[in-house]
Formats: C-alpha cells, sequence, structure tokens
C-alpha cells in the first residue's frame, strides 16, 4: 500500500514531520510554539470537515462537534478528575454519538438543506448550553478546564506539543488509512453519483452516517484539545466563524485530499499572523474572503494542485515559444 | 381580556417579523428561481442596505421610508457587480461551491462594513417614533404599520413587474427552462444579472425596515435573518414566491411565540428546531415539490 505512494510525495511527507519535530529546538519564542499548537489542532479541525466533505456533506455548523467534545471533555475530567488525555476520547465518543444523531436527519438532504440542518444545529446547541445546561456549563462565562499537562511540571509547553503533534500524525494516518479502505472509496462513490453507488451495492445512508459519526469524533478530539491547551471554555466555541475556519483552510489547500487541510491551514496562518503584525482588524478578514473567492473560482483544486498547475502553464508557454508565430514550425 | 390582547400582541409582532423576512427570503427566492445558485451571503445585503439607509440619513436627514428607494437602488448595483464577479464564474461548478464562496462573501461585507462604518451597534430614529395607534384593544407603533404596508407595496410591485414586463417575464421562462429561453433568444446572463440585482434590493428593503423600526444593527446582523431566511424557503419551497410569503409569516409568529413561551434566549433556536422537524418528515420541505 505504501509503495504506489511517489516518491516526492514521500520526501515531502518526511520532511514535514522533520520540520513539525524540529521546531520548538529551532526557537526559544514560546508564542511560536503555541502558535505551532493551534495550528496543530486547527489541522485536526480541518481534516474532520474535509472527511464529511469527501461524502458530499459541506457542513456548515462543525463548531458544535468542536465545541461538545471539548464540553464533554471538559466536564468529565472535571467531575470524575480523570486526565485529559483520557477524556479528550471521551469528548469525542460524545460528538461521534450526537454527529450520528444529527447525520440521521442529514442523509436524505440535499446539499444546501444539509449545509442549513448543521448551521441551525451549532445554534441550538449554543442555545442549550448557555440556557437549560448552564448550572453545568457555566453559561455564557463558561468554566475552566483542567491542563493537558499541567503547568507545575517543567517543560509542560514542549510536553504538550510532542504529544498534540503525536496525535494530529496519527489522526492523518487514520484518516489516510480510512479514506483508502472500502469505507473511504463508498465515501467518494457516493460524492460522484448517490444512484450508481445505490447501483453498485453501497448503501448511501449507512456510509454517510459513518462519515458523520468519524468526522465529528475527530472534530470533537479537535476541539477538546484546544480547551485543554488552553485552559478554559466558553459557549464562544460554537460561533460561526468556528464553523467557518475548517472549511477556509480546506477550500484553500484542496478539497478531498489529505494534504489539502494541512497545506490550507499552514498557509493562511503563516497570511494571517503576517497580516497581524501589520496592525490590520476588519481588513484581514476581507483579504482571507477575497483569498477564498479566487482560490474557488481560479484554482478549484486549491494549492495542492499548484505543482501541477505551474507545470502545465510552463508546458503551455514552452510549446508558445518553440512554434513561430508566422511560420508555425 | 388580558390573554387575548397578549395573544394579539404576539400576532402583531410576529407580522411585523414576518414582513421583514418575507423580503428576505422572496430576494433569495427569486435568485434561485432563475439562477438556481444559493446565496447564502444574503443576510449581508440586508445588513450593508441597513447602511446605505443610516449613512443617507445621517447626512441629510430625509425621511428613511424616501431613502430605502435609494438603499435598494444601490444595492441593485452592489448585487450585479457580485454577481458578475463571483457567482457567474463558478456558475454549475457544484452546489458546494456556491456555499464556499458565500463564506468569503460573508467574510468581506462583513468586514468591510466594520471597516468603513465601524463594529459598535447602531440606530436610526423613525420621524413617527413614539406615535402609537390603537388597532382594535392594542395600541401599537406606527411604524410597523407602515412597514406592513410598505412590504405589501413592494410584494404587489414586484408581482406586477413579474407578470407584466417583458423582463419580468424573461425571468419567468428562465426559471422554467433555462435552454429554452436560451433557444427564444432570452439573454439569460443579462436576466441573471437583473434577478440578482433584485433580489439584492429586496434585501435592501428588508434592511431599511428593520432599521426604521428602531432595531439596532451592526455589521455582522445580517447572517441570521439571512438563515432565517433559507429556512422559511425550505419551509415554502424552493422557488415558490407564494410559499415563501406564507413561511416568512409562520416563522414570524413561531420565533415570537416561542420567545414570549420560552424566554427571549430561544428566538434563534426555535426557528431551526422548526426546520428540522420539517425537514426529517418532509426532506423536500413542506411544500417542496420534486425540484431542488
Amino acid at each position: 500500500m505504501l509503495s504506489n505512494i511517489p516518491l516526492s510525495l514521500r520526501y515531502a511527507t518526511a520532511l514535514a514531520v522533520i520540520a513539525a519535530v524540529a521546531l520548538p529546538f529551532l526557537t526559544d519564542n514560546m508564542f511560536i510554539v503555541n502558535l505551532a499548537v493551534l495550528m496543530l489542532i486547527a489541522i485536526i479541525f480541518a481534516s474532520a470537515w474535509n472527511l464529511l466533505a469527501c461524502s458530499g456533506q459541506g457542513s456548515l455548523g462543525h463548531a458544535a462537534f468542536f465545541g461538545i467534545g471539548a464540553y464533554a471533555s471538559t466536564l468529565v475530567a472535571v467531575s470524575l478528575g480523570i486526565t485529559p488525555f483520557i477524556t479528550i476520547f471521551i469528548g469525542a465518543g460524545v460528538a461521534a454519538v450526537i454527529g450520528i444523531l444529527i447525520g440521521l436527519t442529514c442523509v436524505r438532504l440535499k446539499e444546501w438543506f444539509l449545509a442549513m440542518v448543521t448551521f441551525g444545529f451549532a445554534i441550538i446547541v449554543q442555545t442549550l448550553v448557555v440556557s437549560v445546561l448552564a448550572p453545568m456549563t457555566g453559561g455564557w462565562d463558561g468554566i475552566p478546564s483542567p491542563r493537558l499537562v499541567s503547568p507545575a511540571i517543567p517543560g509542560y509547553q514542549l510536553i504538550e506539543y510532542y504529544a498534540i503533534l503525536l496525535i494530529t500524525i496519527a489522526t492523518i494516518i487514520a484518516i489516510w488509512y480510512i479514506m483508502r479502505s472500502k469505507a473511504g472509496l463508498a465515501f467518494l462513490a457516493i460524492r460522484e453519483n448517490e444512484t450508481e453507488a445505490r447501483a453498485a451495492g453501497i448503501d448511501p445512508v449507512r456510509y454517510r452516517l459513518l462519515a458523520f459519526a468519524i468526522s465529528a469524533f475527530i472534530a470533537g478530539i479537535a476541539g477538546a484539545l484546544q480547551i485543554h491547551h488552553i485552559g478554559y471554555i466558553t459557549p464562544e466555541l460554537f460561533g460561526v466563524d468556528n464553523s467557518f475556519w475548517p472549511i477556509t483552510y480546506v477550500i484553500l489547500g484542496g478539497l478531498g485530499t489529505i494534504a489539502g487541510p494541512i497545506i490550507g491551514t499552514v498557509a493562511l496562518t503563516v497570511i494571517w499572523e503576517g497580516l497581524k503584525e501589520t496592525g490590520m482588524t476588519f481588513a484581514r478578514y476581507v483579504i482571507i474572503g477575497i483569498i477564498l473567492i479566487l482560490t474557488i473560482i481560479f484554482l478549484p483544486k486549491g494549492l495542492v494542485s499548484l505543482p501541477e498547475r505551474l507545470v502545465e502553464w510552463m508546458a503551455r508557454k514552452k510549446r508558445k515559444m518553440e512554434t513561430h508565430p508566422l511560420t508555425g514550425k | 381580556m388580558e390573554d387575548l390582547s397578549i395573544i394579539l400582541q404576539i400576532l402583531f409582532w410576529g407580522l411585523y417579523a414576518g414582513c421583514i423576512y418575507i423580503l428576505l427570503a422572496t430576494g433569495l427566492n427569486l435568485i434561485f428561481g432563475v439562477m438556481k445558485v444559493v446565496n447564502f451571503a444574503h443576510g449581508e445585503f440586508l445588513m450593508v442596505g441597513a447602511y446605505i439607509t443610516f449613512t443617507v440619513f445621517l447626512f441629510t436627514g430625509f425621511n428613511p421610508y424616501v431613502i430605502l428607494l435609494l438603499s435598494m437602488l444601490a444595492l441593485v448595483g452592489i448585487g450585479a457587480i457580485v454577481e458578475r464577479l463571483c457567482f457567474r464564474p463558478i456558475l454549475g461548478t457544484g452546489k458546494l461551491n456556491e456555499i464556499f464562496l458565500s463564506i468569503g462573501l460573508i467574510y468581506i461585507f462583513q468586514n468591510g462594513a466594520a471597516m468603513i462604518w465601524g463594529d459598535a451597534w447602531q440606530s436610526v430614529k423613525s420621524p413617527y417614533d413614539g406615535i402609537s395607534v390603537p388597532v382594535g384593544p392594542l395600541s401599537v407603533p406606527l411604524d410597523y404599520i407602515i412597514i406592513m404596508v410598505v412590504t405589501a407595496l413592494i410584494l404587489c410591485g414586484l408581482y406586477l413587474f413579474l407578470k407584466k414586463t417583458t423582463i419580468g417575464m424573461q425571468m419567468q421562462a428562465t426559471s422554467q427552462n433555462r435552454k429554452g429561453a436560451m433557444l427564444v433568444g432570452i439573454n439569460v446572463e443579462r436576466i441573471d444579472i437583473i434577478s440578482f440585482g433584485l433580489g439584492c434590493a429586496l434585501a435592501a428593503a428588508a434592511g431599511t425596515l428593520w432599521v426604521v423600526s428602531g432595531q439596532v444593527f451592526n455589521p455582522y446582523m445580517g447572517a441570521i435573518p439571512a438563515v432565517k431566511a433559507f429556512a422559511i424557503i425550505i419551509l415554502g419551497g424552493l422557488g415558490s414566491i407564494p410559499g415563501a410569503i406564507i413561511g416568512g409569516l409562520l416563522m414570524g409568529l413561531a420565533e415570537n411565540g416561542a420567545a414570549f413561551l420560552l424566554g427571549g434566549i430561544w428566538k434563534d433556536a426555535v426557528s431551526f428546531i422548526v426546520l428540522i422537524v420539517v425537514l426529517v418528515i418532509r426532506p423536500t420541505g413542506l411544500f417542496g415539490g420534486k425540484e431542488g
């Protein structure tokens, strides 16, 4: 299975992993390490959204699963006193169960109906968290959440960084295997043509639910990690912004690819932080919006397709150079 | 007697909120009907319309109900530009692309507006502020009645435009059968631009009416009404304008009823709960047919 990966891609992967491992040795600046942690979490989140999109379901409310994972993990960790390293997966499990429930309402819906339902679902969850569940969740004020690695331990930031890096790599490998398994192929078949997929013996409802469950699980992990990293949780997690970020990352990087969410997240984070240096506030979002729209129109397969597009463009230019404009030779 | 007046009060509030939703949903429906495009950024046009009215009002002090026309005209232009630059290049490349593109538009419009006008809450004082009219046992603000009349006028105008003018009939033809419309010599791309502009103008009208009724607004206010407008057209059936009107009224009533019974915090969530329940029972919407 590994042998059919092109050599260049293997080198690129190795390079990326080495760079990620070496990062804390290259800089003493904890701000950059902290940024890298948030970036890794965003990569997990974007990959989760991307997996669901691979089955043809574009969610506009993934912040719901992100937040559910975070709240469930926090509440379990606080009430039972278990280490966050275990509760992360409990939180993700809760997110997956709720993902299946919301998936059940979505499986028969068209793209934009599904987008609406998921968008609305995030708002419903937020409303529940600040009203009915407020005694438990602290309402709008939020509650403190146990840290992934206690700040009392020396070098806790580095331990946390490597733990999250490990989880990120494990998640990406897991997604890679899923997308190459029977289930992954079924997702793609359903996305391309549901009727034909059905004719080939694929049960679209079952596989769509599976995609929802896996995606919600991974998004839940991301949410729980972020909250245990920051150490505080508020209902703002369910905000529209938080639902839109993974979409922006994936579209820029390349929809439906493993590398897309990673490249998109890294590129956008660099752009975002770079713009912050120039003192922009609202203008940053305007620029992100313009980048998003330009990508959709001119580079529909994202940054991942940039190398092949460049090669294509060079070849075309070369062909033009070789043929004489008058004689055509 | 007490109970009756409370129920009437809720009905009246629902009717008023419904008017805004109807305008927004009708605009969306017009765009969807003709172009089969779903614009999730439609609420941003409502917001821009509100801000244009606000700015003109600030500088000239004209009656905001007159500025409404100017705001609608401005949004026809903005809508046409957005259609030409953003939606036309991706027409026919898949529904998900339209949703993603809308997200880009939401970023641009919300934060562009915040750059121009700041992100503080603003409001416009209507010249009829504080005047109340007795309607049955209720005493209702004059503004609400004007808003209902204006909405009715705009909808009648739209009806006449669609039924009596050549462009209106061309729009109907395009919405029924795009290829057929092309075959009989209708310039469908021109019809697209006009429909998009018109849809945006209706959003601007909704935004203006929103602000003159005394509601506060900021650059991020458009998202929730827009998504509710979507819920409405899903309930009322995609592309059906009468459906949008009935759906808009129902949504206004359900929301204000829920706010009264459960508390204001449930106002937004209730519309989505209604939507999800309806979609679980009927995946194509309440009155939706095969289309969509």
